[in-house]
């Protein structure tokens, strides 16, 4: 591919954007965006899939283990009586929201640029919201019960979940978010496994494709169709963008525990989600348009786009935390000051907090650069940095709070065991696993939006040059 | 004698004793009757003996319990937290295995089994038992030779509670928690249980003809190659027993032997008095108490009783007593103190003659007079503080025959006759302290008991010993090599609970019959007698101690109920209706009128006092200390097995599963120590290892080390292994201090397993509302102080947006008061709870993890420097808010109100979330992160309560206000058809607290002493402002200082 063409990138919002390089048919970006489906499996996709496999073989271990000991495998205590579990979950959710904003909220606005990576997002949505489902089942003490005790359904024994329960929320908000994402995500592939069930060559891959593609013939009746379904999901999605984590929040917030107890939380959690987001989509995004061959339609622009989305989110996730400090002091409550400006900063904890505020507020600050923005190598690596500084902002609000709370008596020092690292090693390999399957059975980026957007980019291009004819 | 026979005469005897129990409806909960509700208690014994024979039953860790290759490696003192099951719990078969089971698990998902469960009913109900309905018998608990009144429940034959004997003098209806804790050493699978000799198996036949072959042989020459070593005791049974069998070997010897021997005061009253009289002390009429060295409230026979009269003058106002405590480490009597001066245990001596010193010149202490030179001489170029002592003089002097000075065990005669001769000097005798004589068998029990036996054996002058004394190959001054000499007995004859360190070194070895399983009597420091009545069958095939005795007067096969029985029918005479008096002792647990008079005419020949101290009272050479103190826990070592004994808090260091060196921050400092390094000690060219804790308090240039840990008996799993020995380094004549130790830092740390890591109660330097509140007695008398001010701001209605919940309408709201004044700490309340309600021990390991799972704990704060801190104690268990955080975040409605205002628990609804627990401001919510009750044997099971669901993995537990005991009173109520008066609901830390420091009732009762306390001036809500609206209310501590000291300062 060729490299970006720099002088392209004006930051004019009346220049046009490069979302695709190079002169592209139809035809070319089929052969070139499916060609990673249909190329055989690699040795890097190999090695990647086996690694990827051992943790997710480690995470069957863990669970097992967590089944078949208890939580006491897990260095969870009293005071401390969530731990990695929650925070797993959290962050775990917290990365699907980049998915969901991208396809949905990105849509509704019209951002063109979204079109190349939305797929790509969505995906990661997906697996991350399985990732996530895991631990709130698994981190009760008996979740052969959890498992349906916190559904609403009409039993002999007359109980009903507790509805004043953040937690019973959370199963709702949580199941109604994977339900929606499943299905924006399916059904945006619905034009792009029809392309692979036309273009395939085995019978057999086509009928599982044929299946899958639901009969897509790509008359007008069924693009019309498709569009406003599309939207119409997008719509229904948009709100759960803010929806998820907000409740997620409330696990927090409607609590007594100083740390937890706080208003702000709402926004700053989903500011929060949408910043771990991005970060892990560019994450996975920069190796995997080099490695699938994507450059063409995932810009340096596209890049450029999520740098800003990552420097706007990390300030307000920045704001959160000045104003969670803020508050601390202003409303004189001894427990919270405690908390914020001694536990936090000064305690057993503190290396985590630091760190925190290192990755999540310092690390952005480089994407007010365009240098910054359009190096590859450095947006890889703050990405990184953002995902461990999102990862440490849960423990600092989940352990940190809990182990120093009212009364210093029942104070205790936390410390993970092999159960709790193997659960968040092994769910990145759950993550890790789907995402190369993924990336291996399935167009990683939407082709028919591509080839959509070519054609109204083209179609945009035409009356200008006519007009500059004049 | 067999299991049957024994069992027949307990039924036999049964209608005799006194059941407290009028319930005849069941309250029972189902899913907690531990052992099958009607199976009789020696089968279920037997059973319980077949099905785990091979196991270790209580445990410290799950590795232990499994008892996995790496744990018995580990089991040492390594417990590293965090990482630990991997190491402790995944070997790398069974991580295979685990992987194998994890992929079939995989894709199947797991099964979870419920228990299968057997109920055998009764084919013939016995008489006298409804199932269901508990009984009570008393009985009593013979510790040091002394002994405490209890009242044991059961439960269809199985005792499962132990409680004090309200009619007892010594108990008033409280019990230590080594009392309480009886009940799970009772059903310990570790018992030793088989008679052997030279490690084969004996019948009980052989072993009496092998006592009586041997007897006709020994007693050829009256028995000169005879010796018996006993505990301390007064029973009046044994006494005869030990009579019958000198009359038969006139040479035999008998030796009594305790580790922690109070002889000092029987030879301190000689010194004194010219005989050996037993002091008893009265706190009750004490309004100044010195106490030099003395653990009053925490140590000793007469702790209980001492607890409840010391509390019942801490009432705030004109009446209230003040405490003095000078002692080198910190004690639950020192965290009560209003003045504590910090001194070595040597200088105690020094002390206390400075204090005669400074008192002999003033009018009306001439009598004091001939000890003044020896005073001036000894005290003088002190390092105490001479203001404290000079104040302290003065008010003694104030409160002529209403002080009391008061020494403890570790000190020797000598200061135990300068304080009898103080309070004689102050007017005391006959008031707060009076001598009566002394009710035990043997005077001397101590060292140089021990010695002579040991000088006898060295001299090849024993040749069969009977040992009934608990293990005193372990408890032996290092110097005596007790543990060798038995070796070179050529018969030595254990009676034993456990196969432990003397097992090994004997030849016969016979178990012993637990208190609960025995015949016997017992008398109370004031000579008050009891009879001591089994509660059931041995479980084990236990003999009692009086039958290994009666063996050698041919009366082996009588057994001890006839020979209890036939004592006390000759003792009444045959003028009285034996019989009746027999069914009345037991019923009441005391027998009346045998308690010992006070002595009168006491006076005390100072000229010949000063003669006989000088020589006592050599000068201690000026170098670091080594002091030895009995363990909060496991006592000398003999309660080593009980687990709930070792998972209980320290009340001082927090400290469970361990002993630890304990030093002053200061002397540590000096030494370039910390907490948890482990060092050398060095004491008189013996060595051993501990691990160093600095505790706040403690005095400098000097280091204590709590006896009764680093056993190595193998028949004790849980004991074993566990801390360090301190009777290594214990000498004969330095049995309690002694100086030059040096302590040498190793390169290695130790880690502890404390249930508090921190100190304060602000350990950030956060300016919080205290959790525990105290004030001195001046601010608390004056009307409208800023004290008042911020406890008015710490209770009444908090703010809020929601309209409370109104309970007017229903007949009771369960409420309780804690009085932080009362409260010593001494953990009763935590092993009553632990006993009432099934609680599980979880190890040393998930101690570390912060795991542990007592309902109630006791907070301990220290307040002040690190040199001289005050302590203030603070039991803390669910309160029962009324707006209760953890209720609203349940999502399963597992934790819910009930009407009467109790925060329940669902168990079976409970799916183990933890959100409750977060939400819990109090944190006294405890969550089952293993299963903790998962290998309880059926032998343990049988101790179980019935009455309280015994809890699984993933469930969250906690204090239930002991609804179980609300709910069988309410039964009550409705049969008689009145309400449930005041008192009548006892929870079982309220009964268990010797010095009434809780207080459970109704709030609708305005008469209530709930009521009353809830309205005191001194009451507070913990965590008032978060507007939980808690039940429990607190009573702030009041400190009585003395003015003079209080201005000083």
């Amino acid at each position: 591919m060729a490299a970006p063409n720099l002088a392209n990138l004006s930051n004019d919002p009346l220049e046009p954007r490069v979302l695709i390089e190079g002169k592209q048919t139809d035809a070319t970006l089929n052969d070139s965006l499916l060609q990673h489906v249909w190329r055989g499996a690699g040795k890097g996709w190999w090695a990647c899939f086996s690694v990827a496999l051992a943790l997710l073989g480690l995470l069957v271990v863990a669970v097992t283990w967590t089944l078949y000991k208890g939580i006491g495998s897990w260095g969870n205590n009293i005071p401390v009586g969530w731990a990695f579990g929650i925070i797993n979950f959290v962050w775990w959710i917290g990365i699907g929201h980049a998915g969901t904003l991208i396809s949905a909220i990105l849509l509704l606005l019209q951002q063109k640029w979204r079109t190349s990576i939305n797929r790509f997002a969505e995906a990661m949505t997906l697996f991350a919201v399985i990732c996530a489902l895991l631990f709130p089942l698994i981190h009760t003490g008996r979740p052969w019960f959890a498992a349906y005790w916190l559904l609403p359904y009409p039993s002999t024994n007359g109980i009903w979940p507790q509805f004043k329960s953040p937690l019973v929320w959370d199963v709702f908000a949580v199941s109604t978010y994977f339900t929606v994402s499943l299905l924006f995500w399916f059904l945006g592939l619905i034009p792009d496994l029809a392309s692979l069930r036309d273009s395939s060559k085995s019978p057999i891959k086509r009928r599982i494709y044929g299946l899958l593609a639901m009969g897509w013939r790509g008359s007008g009746r069924h693009w019309a169709e498709y569009k406003w379904a599309y939207l119409l999901l997008a719509g229904l999605s948009t709100p759960l963008v803010l929806s998820v984590h907000t409740i997620v929040s409330f696990d927090f917030a409607v609590s007594v525990l100083p740390g937890w107890h706080t208003t702000i939380f709402p926004p700053y959690f989903v500011a929060g989600a949408v910043f771990s987001g991005f970060a892990m989509v560019a994450t996975w995004m920069i190796p995997a348009r080099h490695f699938l061959g994507l450059k063409h339609v995932i810009t340096i622009r596209h890049i450029e786009n999520m740098c800003k989305v990552m420097l706007a989110t990390g300030m307000m996730v920045t704001y959160g935390y000045i104003m969670e400090h803020f508050i601390a002091w202003y409303s004189g409550n001894p427990y919270e000051f405690s908390q914020f400006f001694r536990v936090r900063q000064r305690g057993p904890m503190a290396p985590v907090y630091w760190l925190m505020i290192f990755c999540n507020v310092l690390v952005p600050q480089l994407f007010w650069f365009k240098r910054v923005r359009t190096n590859l190598a450095i947006v890889w690596i703050a990405s990184i940095f953002v995902n461990v500084g999102m990862w440490c902002e849960r423990f600092t609000i989940v352990v940190t709070s809990l182990h120093r709370d009212f009364i210093p008596s029942s104070w205790k020092m936390y410390a993970p065991t092999w159960v709790d690292i193997s659960l968040f090693a092994g769910t990145i390999g759950l993550f890790s696993t789907l995402f190369l399957l993924f990336l291996k059975f399935v167009p990683a980026v939407a082709v028919t939006e591509v080839k959509e957007l070519r054609h109204e980019m083209a179609h945009d291009a035409e009356p200008r040059a006519a007009g500059g004819a004049h | 004698m067999s299991c049957e026979d024994n069992h027949d005469k307990k039924d036999a005897d049964r209608k005799a004793r006194r059941s407290r129990a009028l319930t005849i409806v069941s309250g029972v909960s189902e899913a907690g009757r531990a052992g099958a509700a009607g199976t009789s208690a020696p089968d279920a014994a037997s059973d319980a003996a077949a099905d785990t024979a091979s196991a270790p039953r209580y445990w410290r860790s799950v590795a232990e319990r499994d008892r996995t290759a790496a744990w018995e490696q580990a089991a040492h003192r390594e417990f590293p937290p965090g990482a630990s099951e991997l190491n402790d719990d995944v070997s790398r078969r069974s991580f295979m295995q685990l992987v194998g089971v994890s992929t079939a698990v995989a894709g199947f998902g797991v099964a979870c089994r419920k228990p299968n469960e057997k109920i055998v009913p009764f084919v013939r109900r016995p008489e006298e038992v409804t199932p269901g309905n508990p009984q009570h018998f008393a009985t009593a608990h013979e510790l040091e030779g002394f002994a405490t009144g209890l009242v044991v429940e059961s439960h269809e034959g199985r005792p499962t509670k132990v409680e004090g004997n309200p009619d007892h003098p010594i108990s008033l209806g409280a019990a230590t928690s080594y009392d309480q804790a009886l009940v799970l050493g009772l059903y310990d699978e570790n018992r030793a249980r088989q008679i052997s000799r030279n490690g084969d198996p004996i019948a009980w036949r052989t072993f009496l003809d092998d006592v009586s072959r041997r007897g006709q042989a020994l007693a050829a020459d009256g028995g000169a190659k005879l010796r018996f070593l006993t505990e301390p005791t007064a029973s009046p049974m044994l006494g005869d027993l030990r009579r019958r069998i000198i009359e038969k070997f006139p040479r035999a010897k008998f030796v009594s032997y305790s580790t922690l021997g109070g002889e000092a005061g029987f030879e301190g009253a000689r010194l004194a008095f010219g005989r050996p009289l037993q002091p008893r002390q009265h706190f009750g009429e004490a309004a100044v108490i010195l106490s030099l060295d003395a653990d009053f409230l925490g140590d000793g026979p007469e702790q209980l009783r001492h607890s409840r009269h010391f509390a019942a003058r801490r009432e705030p106002g004109t009446n209230m007593n003040r405490l003095y405590v000078v002692e080198p480490s910190m004690t639950i009597t020192g965290g009560m103190a209003d003045h504590r001066q910090r001194l070595r245990g040597l200088d105690v001596a020094a002390f206390t003659l400075g204090l005669i010193a400074a008192l002999t010149d003033r009018p009306g202490f001439e009598s004091l007079a001939p000890l003044a030179g020896l005073a001036r001489a000894q005290s003088a170029g002190k390092t105490w503080d001479a203001k404290w002592l000079a104040a302290v003089a003065r008010d003694l002097e104030k409160n002529r025959g209403r002080s009391l000075v008061i020494t403890g065990r570790r000190q020797p005669a000598a200061v135990h006759a300068l304080v009898n001769a103080l309070n004689v000097a102050l007017g005391n005798l006959g008031k707060t302290v009076t001598f009566g004589a002394p009710v035990l068998v043997d005077g001397t029990n101590g060292a140089l008991a021990l010695g002579s036996l040991a000088e006898d054996i060295a001299a090849g002058q024993v040749d069969t010993l009977v040992i009934t004394a608990r293990n005193p190959a372990y408890t032996a001054p290092a110097d005596l090599k007790f543990a060798q000499l038995l070796r070179r007995v050529p018969n030595t004859i254990y009676h034993t609970l456990y196969e432990d360190e003397t097992a090994a070194a004997s030849h016969t070895l016979v178990p012993a019959a637990h208190v609960l399983e025995s015949w016997g009597d017992a008398r109370a420091v004031d000579g008050t007698a009891s009879i001591v009545q089994p509660l059931i069958a041995p479980l084990w095939g236990g003999i009692p101690e009086s039958e290994i005795l009666a063996a050698f007067v041919g009366d082996g096969d009588v057994g001890a109920h006839q020979l209890v029985r036939r004592y006390w029918k000759d003792r009444l005479g045959a003028s009285q209706d034996f019989n009746a008096a027999w069914e009345r002792w037991l019923a009441d647990g005391v027998i009346a009128g045998t308690a010992v008079p006070a002595e009168e005419g006491l006076a005390v020949d100072a000229p010949a006092l000063a003669g006989a101290l000088s020589p006592l009272l050599a000068p201690k050479p000026e170098a670091l200390e080594l002091a030895f103190v009995r363990d909060a826990k496991v006592f000398d070592g003999r309660f080593g097995n009980n687990a709930w004994l070792q998972e209980l808090p320290d009340p001082m260091t927090k400290l469970t599963w361990d002993n630890s060196l304990q030093i002053s921050q200061t002397t540590a400092q000096k030494l370039g120590l910390e907490t948890g390094d482990l060092v050398s000690v060095d004491f008189r060219q013996r060595k051993m290892e501990a691990a160093v804790m600095i505790v706040p308090g403690h005095v400098d240039e000097a280091v204590t080390l709590p006896l009764g840990y680093g056993r190595t008996g193998e028949g004790e799993a849980v004991a074993k292994g566990v801390g360090f020995n301190a009777n290594l380094l214990r000498a004969s004549d330095a049995l309690w201090f002694g100086r030059g130790v040096t302590l040498t830092k190793l390169d290695e740390r130790y880690k502890f397993g404390l249930t508090q890591d921190h100190w304060t109660m602000s350990p950030d330097g956060r300016d919080i509302p205290p959790p525990a509140v105290e004030t001195p007695l001046m601010q608390l008398l004056k009307e409208g102080s800023e004290f008042h001010q911020e406890l008015e701001a710490r209770r009444g209605p908090a703010a809020t947006i929601h309209t409370p919940v109104d309970y007017s309408s229903q007949k009771y709201k369960w409420a309780m008061a804690i009085d932080l004044n009362r409260c010593t700490g001494c953990n009763a309340c935590v092993t009553a709870c632990q006993s009432e309600n099934n609680i599980p021990t979880v190890g040393k390991a998930n101690v570390m993890k912060g795991r542990e799972m007592h309902w109630i704990r006791i907070d301990r704060y220290f307040s002040g420097s690190v040199e001289d801190p005050t302590v203030i104690t603070q039991p803390l268990a669910c309160v029962h808010c009324e707006s209760a955080p953890c209720e609203y975040v349940c999502p399963v409605n597992a934790t819910v109100h009930s009407d009467e205002g109790l925060n329940e628990m669902a168990y079976n609804r409970c799916i183990g979330t933890r959100y409750c627990s977060n939400n819990c401001p109090y944190k006294v919510r405890r969550f089952n992160f293993l299963e903790y009750n998962g290998d309880v044997t059926a032998a343990r099971q049988m101790g179980m309560n019935p009455d309280v669901t015994v809890r699984s993995r993933g469930i969250m537990e906690k204090c239930s206000f002991c609804v179980q005991r609300i709910e069988r009173k309410r039964i009550d109520s409705r049969i008689a058809g009145v309400p449930i008066a005041d008192g009548d609901i006892q929870t079982a830390c309220q009964q268990g607290c010797p010095s009434a420091a809780i207080t459970f009732g109704s709030l609708h009762d305005t008469n209530s002493r709930v009521s009353k306390l809830h309205a005191s001036p001194r009451r507070y809500d913990l965590l008032h402002e978060l507007g939980t609206r808690p039940r429990t209310a607190y009573l702030a501590r009041v400190r009585n200082p003395n003015p003079e000291l209080a201005r000083a300062e």
